[in-house]
C-alpha cells in the first residue's frame, strides 16, 4: 500500500511537470530510500508477522504441527542445526519457538514505535518536508545539516545551552547535596523538611515559570533599590533567573537520591574515622564522598539530560527572551555587518521547535534534533564514563 | 479441548472483524471547521449547529488557539490525520505559501462582491475574511480632555504633534501627582513580540501608502530596505518608548499592558480592538487615533482581516462549505452571529448592525470613512516578525541599543531575506 502510494505520487508529479527525467534527478534517491524504508519495515510489520501468526494459529486450530518432520532425513550440517534447534519436537526447539513467539508483541511494538520512528526521522531530516507535503517531500541530502551551521541562531542556542547546562548541573548538585546532608542530620522535623524541599518538583514546569515570572518581575522589583530592575530584563541575568528556578524545582528530587546514598554509607566506617580523629570536613571528603560517588553518577546524568532538554520553563518564564546582542565572536565568525538581536534564553530545544513550527522547516528542525541527539549522547556517555571511574566498590 | 478451540475461534473472528473495520465505510455528511479563535468557539458552534440542522449537515467546530494550543502546529497534525478539516484558517500570505496546495479557489460566490477584504493571490480569490480588526493609538478621552489635548486635531497627525500631546499629558500627571499613570501603555518584552515585531513594524510596511500598495513589503521580501521609512519608524518607536511605562515596556504581559489602560491609568494604548473584552468595567470614553509612523500626514489606522476561512481542496464537502460561508455573509442569522454574538466587525458592506463595544465601533467608523492603512505584517516570511524583529525592538526599548544600532540591525535582518 505504501509502495502504491509512492507510485501514485510519482504519476502525479509527472502529470504536473510532464518530465520524467527531472523527477528522476530530484527524486531518484528519495524513492529508493523510501522504498527500502517503507518496504522493509511495513513488510515486516504488516505482512510477515501477521502471516506467521496466522499460519501458527490455523495449525493450532486444526492440530497440525507444521514444523514437525523427521530430522534424521536431513543430512546437511546447517540444516541439521536449524532443525534440531528450531523445528521438531525436541524440548530445545519447542522452547525456542515459544520464546520467539512471546517476543513478537514487544518486538513489533518496539520496532513500530522506536526503530521505525527513529529511522523515519533520519530520513525526514534529509528532505524538504514542511509538514504538509507529506509523500511529496524531496530528498535533499545533507543540505539541512549544512544549513544549520550557517544559522547563527542555532550556533548561539547551542553555545547558550552548554553554558546553561554546566552552570545548572553544578548549581543543582551542590544545592541538592547540601540539602541531603542537612536532612540526614538529627533534626526534629527532618521528614517535613524533606517533603518541603521535594514539593516544588511536583509543580509542572509551565506553571512554575509563570509563578516565578511574577516573582521576578513584580514581587522582587517592588522592593526597589538595587532590586528595582527585574532579573529577567537583561540577557545574562535572565539565564541566572532560569537557573534559580530550575534549581529550586529540581534540587529536591536530586536530594532524594543523595539521601538514599548517604543512608547507605556504613556507619562503622564513619565511626572508625571518628575514632581516628578525623574532623567533619575530613570525614566528608575522604569517607562519605567516595562512598556516594555512585549517586553522583546518577544525579549528574539526570541533571545533564534535563538541562540540555529544558523547554517548558524556558517558554513560560521568558518565552526564549529577553532579547540580547549576539556575542561578538559569533558575529565575526559569521561575518555579519551588525550584531543581530537574539533571544538570550533561546535554548536548543526551543530553537528546534521554532525552526519546525514557526518557520515550517520541519526537515531542518529534524536535522537539528538529530545533531542535538548525537551531541547529547556523546556528552552523557563521556560523563558517565568519567564518573564511573571515581566510584568505589566496597 | 473444546473450550480451547472455541477461544481460538473467537480470537480469529476478532482478528477478521478488526481487519474488516479498516475498510472505508459510507459516512454521514459532516462538515469540519477548524478555527483559531477560542473566544468565539461557543457562539460559532451554536450558529453552526443551527445552520447544520436547517441544511441537513452535521457541522463540527474544532478550535485551537490562544496560549493553550498552537494553531499552526496543530493543523499539521490535522492534515496528517484521516479526517481533514473542510474549512480551516490562514493568516495572509505566510499561510498561503504554506497551505497553497490545499486551498480551493472561490469563484462566483455571492459574498465576494460584498467585501473589499477577500484574500486574493494573482486575481484569484482564496480566502473568506473572518472579521475586520484594526489597531491604532487607543485613547482615553477623560485623560486627554483633562490634559487639554484636542482629539480632533490628532486625526491627521505628525510625530511632532504627538510629542507635544505626550508632553502635555506628562505635565498634567506631574501637576496632579499621578505618578503611577502612564502616557503610553506599550509592551516589548519577549511574550509581546507580536505587538512590536508585527503591529508596530507594519507601520513601516503600509503607513502613508495606498491600501493596495504592496511595494514596501515586496521589496522587504526581496531584501531591499527603504531607509527613509525605516528612520521614520525608529523615530516613532523612540517616542513611544520614551513616554511608555517602563515596567510594562520591559517586562509587561498582555494583561499588564491592557490592564493599565482599562484601569484608566494610561492615556494611550498600542493595541487593537480585540482588547474590547477587557473594558467591561472601564468608565471612560475611548476611540482610535492614527499611529504617527511617518514624520507627518498620518490620517488612517491599520485595518485588515487577520484571518481567512479557506476551503480544503481535498474535501468532499466543498459545496456544503461554500454554502456555509455564503450564508454566513448574507443571512440575517449570520450577521447577528458575527456582530452581536461573536462581537466581531464584519467585513461585509451589507451588514448594518453596529458593534456594542467601543473600540470595535471605532474601527468600523474609521473603516467606513475609508481611512485605512493595510496589513502587510503577515506577508513577511514565517517567524521573521516575531523571532527576528521582536528581539531587536526589545533591545532598543530597554536602551541596550541606540537608535542607529536599531536601524542597522533591522537593515541587516531585511537584507538577510535576499
Amino acid at each position: 500500500m505504501f509502495l502504491f502510494q509512492g507510485a501514485q505520487n510519482e504519476l502525479n508529479y509527472i502529470a504536473v511537470y510532464g518530465n520524467l527525467s527531472t523527477f528522476e534527478k530530484e527524486n531518484g534517491l528519495k524513492t529508493l530510500m523510501q522504498k527500502i524504508l517503507y518496504g522493509v519495515i511495513s513488510g515486516v510489520m504488516f505482512i510477515i508477522i501477521p502471516f506467521i501468526a496466522l499460519i501458527a494459529l490455523i495449525a493450532r486450530l486444526f492440530k497440525i504441527d507444521i514444523y514437525a518432520f523427521d530430522p534424521m532425513k536431513q543430512r546437511k550440517p546447517i540444516a541439521t542445526y536449524v532443525v534440531s534447534r528450531w523445528m521438531g519436537n525436541s524440548g530445545k526447539a519447542q522452547h525456542n519457538r515459544t520464546f520467539s513467539l512471546f517476543l513478537m508483541p514487544s518486538l513489533s511494538a518496539f520496532s513500530l514505535f522506536v526503530m521505525f520512528t527513529f529511522f523515519h526521522g533520519i530520513f525526514l531530516s534529509m528532505t524538504n518536508w514542511d509538514g504538509l507535503n507529506t509523500g511529496k517531500e524531496i530528498f535533499v541530502g545533507l543540505s539541512n545539516y549544512m544549513s544549520m551551521f550557517r544559522d547563527y541562531g542555532f550556533v548561539y542556542s547551542l553555545y547558550k545551552t552548554i553554558i546553561y547546562s554546566v552552570l545548572n548541573i553544578f548549581a543543582i548538585n551542590i544545592v541538592a547535596f547540601f540539602l541531603a546532608i542537612l536532612v540526614t542530620q538529627n533534626l526534629k522535623l527532618k521528614n517535613l523538611y524533606r517533603a518541603g524541599f521535594f514539593l516544588p518538583n511536583l509543580i509542572g514546569g509551565l506553571v512554575l515559570g509563570y509563578i516565578w515570572q511574577f516573582i521576578f518581575n513584580r514581587a522582587i522589583t517592588s522592593l526597589g533599590g538595587s532590586f528595582a530592575t527585574s532579573l529577567l530584563v537583561n540577557g545574562d541575568s535572565a539565564l541566572l533567573g532560569l537557573i534559580i528556578v530550575i534549581t529550586w524545582q529540581y534540587a529536591g528530587y536530586i536530594m532524594m537520591i543523595y539521601i538514599a546514598a548517604l543512608q547507605n554509607v556504613p556507619q562503622d566506617l564513619v565511626e572508625a574515622s571518628k575514632i581516628d580523629g578525623a574532623n567533619a570536613y575530613q570525614r566528608l571528603r575522604t569517607v562519605i564522598l567516595p562512598l556516594v560517588a555512585q549517586a553522583f553518577t546518577v544525579s549528574m546524568f539526570l541533571t545533564l539530560v534535563t538541562s540540555f532538554k529544558q523547554y517548558d520553563t524556558v517558554i513560560s518564564l521568558t518565552n526564549g527572551g529577553p532579547g540580547t546582542l549576539l556575542p561578538q565572536w559569533i558575529t565575526s565568525w559569521f561575518g555579519l555587518a551588525a550584531r543581530p538581536a537574539v533571544g538570550s534564553n533561546n535554548l536548543i530545544a526551543l530553537n528546534i521547535y521554532q525552526e519546525a513550527f514557526a518557520r515550517y522547516q520541519l526537515g531542518v528542525g529534524q536535522a537539528k534534533a538529530i545533531v542535538f541527539f548525537v551531541f547529547l549522547l556523546a556528552v552523557s556517555l563521556l560523563q558517565v564514563y568519567y564518573n564511573k571511574r571515581k566510584e568505589v566498590e566496597l | 479441548m473444546k473450550l480451547k478451540k472455541l477461544v481460538l475461534l473467537v480470537i480469529m473472528l476478532l482478528a477478521v472483524s478488526s481487519l474488516a473495520a479498516c475498510t472505508p465505510k459510507k459516512e454521514a455528511k459532516t462538515l469540519i471547521i477548524f478555527q483559531n479563535k477560542v473566544e468565539i468557539n461557543d457562539v460559532l458552534t451554536t450558529y453552526a449547529t443551527a445552520w447544520g440542522a436547517a441544511n441537513d449537515v452535521t457541522v463540527t467546530v474544532k478550535t485551537c488557539g490562544g496560549d493553550a494550543c498552537a494553531y499552526g502546529t496543530q493543523i499539521l497534525a490535522e492534515f496528517q490525520a484521516e479526517k481533514q478539516p473542510d474549512i480551516f484558517v490562514i493568516e495572509g500570505m505566510g499561510g498561503y505559501n504554506i497551505y497553497k496546495d490545499k486551498m480551493m479557489e472561490f469563484s462566483g460566490d455571492a459574498w465576494i462582491s460584498n467585501t473589499d477584504l477577500e484574500f486574493k493571490v494573482g486575481g484569484k480569490v482564496f480566502g473568506f475574511p473572518v472579521a475586520v480588526e484594526g489597531w491604532g493609538m487607543a485613547y482615553n478621552k477623560k485623560i486627554l480632555d483633562a490634559a487639554g489635548v484636542d482629539i480632533e486635531a490628532l486625526k491627521d497627525v505628525s510625530q511632532a504633534e504627538y510629542k507635544e500631546a505626550f508632553i502635555k499629558i506628562q505635565a498634567y500627571y506631574d501637576a496632579n501627582s499621578m505618578s503611577d499613570y502612564a502616557v503610553v501603555s506599550m509592551a516589548a518584552a519577549s511574550g509581546m513580540y507580536w505587538v512590536t515585531g508585527l503591529h508596530n513594524f507594519n507601520g513601516y510596511l503600509s503607513a502613508g501608502l495606498d491600501y493596495a500598495d504592496n511595494s514596501v513589503i515586496a521589496n522587504l521580501n526581496n531584501g531591499i530596505v527603504d531607509e527613509a521609512r525605516l528612520a521614520q519608524l525608529a523615530e516613532w518607536f523612540d517616542l513611544l518608548k520614551m513616554y511608555g511605562d517602563q515596567a510594562i515596556l520591559t517586562t509587561g504581559t498582555y494583561d499588564d499592558q491592557v490592564g493599565k489602560f482599562a484601569d484608566g491609568k494610561a492615556a494611550f494604548l498600542h493595541q487593537g480592538n480585540w482588547t474590547d473584552s477587557s473594558y467591561a468595567d472601564s468608565d471612560f470614553e475611548m476611540g482610535y487615533l492614527p499611529h504617527a509612523t511617518m514624520t507627518e500626514g498620518n490620517d488612517s489606522i491599520f485595518i485588515g482581516a487577520p484571518s481567512y476561512y479557506v476551503i480544503n481542496k481535498g474535501s468532499k464537502m466543498t459545496d456544503v462549505a461554500k454554502a456555509f460561508l455564503n450564508d454566513l455573509a448574507a443571512s440575517a442569522a449570520g450577521h447577528d452571529y458575527m456582530v452581536n454574538k461573536a462581537h466581531m466587525v464584519p467585513a461585509f458592506n451589507s451588514v448594518t448592525l453596529i458593534p456594542s463595544t467601543p473600540l470595535s465601533a471605532s474601527v468600523m467608523k474609521w473603516n467606513q470613512a475609508g481611512k485605512a492603512y493595510a496589513w502587510w505584517q503577515n506577508d513577511m516570511p514565517s517567524g521573521f516578525g516575531m523571532d527576528t524583529l521582536g528581539p531587536i525592538y526589545e533591545l532598543f526599548a530597554k536602551g541596550t541599543t541606540t537608535k542607529a544600532e536599531f536601524i542597522a540591525q533591522i537593515k541587516t535582518a531585511i537584507e538577510g531575506l535576499k
